[in-house]
């Protein structure tokens, strides 16, 4: 029988404010341990929260680029449990008033993955364990976190895959989350279940943590599904339970089994005031959100006729986009902006780091007056190569590397001397032309561009080559 | 109603240990508290839309760092510290 996959993702997003969703600490990663701390955030009694107002802007946006509703009003509450990372026993999060539902992230497939909802809350604090022992840093602790929990959308890792890759560049865009996996800044739980392909019915699903990048995120989708499939063809049943991936082993392993599931008690939280979110602020806030990468990719694909492949590389970082909407403002084609930075460019920009962080000498406008100079035939196109390369070393503008006479281009006369001389120095391969040989003329055009300096323009010297030859 | 059941699961979810003689004694005296949380909830309200005493809203703070407090200070109160750090034993 065939098992049809049915996934589901809850996943956490650290915000990229200056302090902690409830006290005026800093949120800057690492530190030494416990020195970004108050009394809020180390959960003495006696305190009380504030709530930061750039997180509630921060989820806002979010919700706006995954197409969510926004909440008119809101509010906070308790989730209870005794474990050392929480300093309070007791997370402040969002049960049945997040500040965003409803919405969806559309697939390359069409399909639509829907967001359940996506809520505000506190990060815990981190935990070393020591023999036995554990050492606790609560730097982390409060920092703030969006949690997006989709429905049990995906029907195969490579939906799923996707669908991480775009919430972490839709993320990133609009600017509220650096989403490094590795570092934690963006973590994946994943439901999962199987059921026979063509029933309705789900199965029991496992939940599986712990997982630091797409990479480990697919394997362990292959694995539990696997595991699944072989339970019940044996004749077992799946049973719910929380899952840790071991990235070493490649495996799953139970963590804890629904008898001994979490009772949160969840509560109103006292100590902080309903959230109300007039509907001008929504707008206000959607009118600042950037351009998203669909749009933009639609636009380079559809309007400017740019290659799919080359859009989506064009469209991976906000950097890279911003970069190249600059550099082909004004341009009758946009396209020689993009072969520029796709090729070119991106040769000087080896990892996706560097790629994101766009560190090169020269500027979007730069590269757009390099672009006019090709479009309007004053510069040919490999002049326009040689030129690119000397101004990302020195970060100069094309004009320190292009003189009046290069972009002037060859005047009939000089041309035709240019052709004489090559027919004269050449004549091994202007007889090989004349006995049938097209390619030979190559070698020809070759040695007049040497002499021209690049400056003549290869169809005009086949042209006057053949003329010349006849 | 309150079971003695009810009273060993929240034992087990505060993480208290509660005496097998204390039980009974605990049991009859959350109905009490309970019954009293009851009494609340039978008062006739009119209006649905009651929120907070004050009618508060929005009471937000600006994102504007402000200093943290030393480590010393922070780690004050704790039962146990080892390198900085909370320290939280391993339980026998």
């Amino acid at each position: 029988m065939k098992y049809e996959l049915v996934a589901g993702f809850e996943t956490h997003v650290e915000l990229q404010t200056n302090t902690k969703i409830f006290c005026s600490c800093t949120t800057k990663f690492g530190g030494d341990p416990n020195t970004h701390c108050c009394p809020v955030c180390i959960g003495l009694p006696g305190t009380l929260p504030k709530l930061n107002e750039r997180v509630v802007e921060y989820a806002i946006m979010a919700g706006l680029a995954t197409n969510c509703e926004i909440a008119e009003i809101a509010k906070m509450d308790r989730k209870n449990y005794c474990y050392p990372d929480l300093p309070k026993a007791y997370q402040i999060s969002q049960y049945d008033k997040p500040l965003c539902e409803h919405g969806y992230i559309q697939l390359s497939n069409g399909r639509k993955i829907r967001i359940l909802r996506i809520h505000i809350e506190e990060d815990a604090g981190k935990l070393i364990h020591n023999h036995g022992d554990t050492y606790v840093d609560y730097n982390r602790g409060g920092v703030p976190l969006i949690e997006i929990v989709t429905e049990p959308d995906f029907r195969s890792i490579d939906e799923a895959k996707e669908y991480v890759e775009k919430l972490q560049q839709t993320m990133r865009y609009i600017g509220i989350s650096d989403c490094r996996m590795q570092e934690g800044s963006m973590r994946c739980d994943v439901n999962i279940s199987v059921r026979p392909e063509g029933s309705e019915k789900l199965g029991t699903r496992t939940e599986i943590k712990n997982m630091n990048s797409i990479t480990n995120i697919a394997k362990a989708m292959d694995y539990e599904y696997e595991r699944q499939v072989d339970l019940i063809e044996s004749g077992g049943e799946v049973v719910q339970e929380t899952l840790r991936y071991d990235d070493a082993t490649g495996t799953t392993s139970s963590m804890r089994s629904k008898e001994d599931a979490h009772d949160y008690r969840y509560f109103r939280e006292p100590d902080l005031v309903t959230i109300n979110v007039p509907r001008e602020r929504v707008k206000e806030i959607q009118a600042r959100l950037p351009e998203l990468p669909e749009k933009k990719y639609a636009r380079y694909t559809e309007e400017y006729g740019i290659p799919e492949k080359d859009a989506a590389q064009l469209t991976k970082y906000r950097s890279i986009s911003e970069y190249f909407d600059k550099a082909s403002e004004g341009l009758k084609s946009p396209k020689t902006a993009s072969n520029f930075i796709i090729g070119q460019i991106f040769r000087r920009l080896e990892t996706e780091a560097d790629k994101e962080a766009l560190d090169i000498k020269t500027s979007a406008e730069q590269l757009g007056e390099l672009c006019k100079l090709l479009e309007s035939g004053k510069l040919k196109n490999n002049l326009a190569k040689k030129a690119l390369d000397q101004m990302l070393d020195s970060g100069k503008p094309v004009t320190e590397f292009v003189s009046e006479s290069d972009m002037a281009g060859l005047d009939d006369a000089t041309l035709t001397e240019y052709c004489n001389n090559a027919i004269n120095a050449m004549k091994n391969a202007v007889e090989d032309y004349k006995s049938g040989k097209e390619k030979a003329l190559m070698a020809v055009l070759g040695n007049v561009m040497k002499q021209s300096r690049g400056r003549a323009d290869a169809p005009s010297v086949i042209k006057k080559l053949k003329e010349l030859i006849g | 109603m309150i079971t003695r059941e009810d009273i060993e699961n929240i034992a087990l979810l505060s993480k208290l240990f509660v005496d097998e003689k204390d039980i009974d004694g605990l049991t009859e005296e959350m109905q009490k508290i309970v019954a009293f949380a009851d009494t609340i909830n039978s008062v006739e309200v009119k209006s649905g839309e009651f929120d907070n005493i004050n009618n508060l809203q929005n009471a937000f703070r600006a994102d504007e760092v402000k200093e943290s407090l030393p480590v010393e200070e922070i780690l004050k109160n704790a039962p146990e510290q080892a390198e900085d750090h909370f320290l939280v034993r391993k339980r026998a």
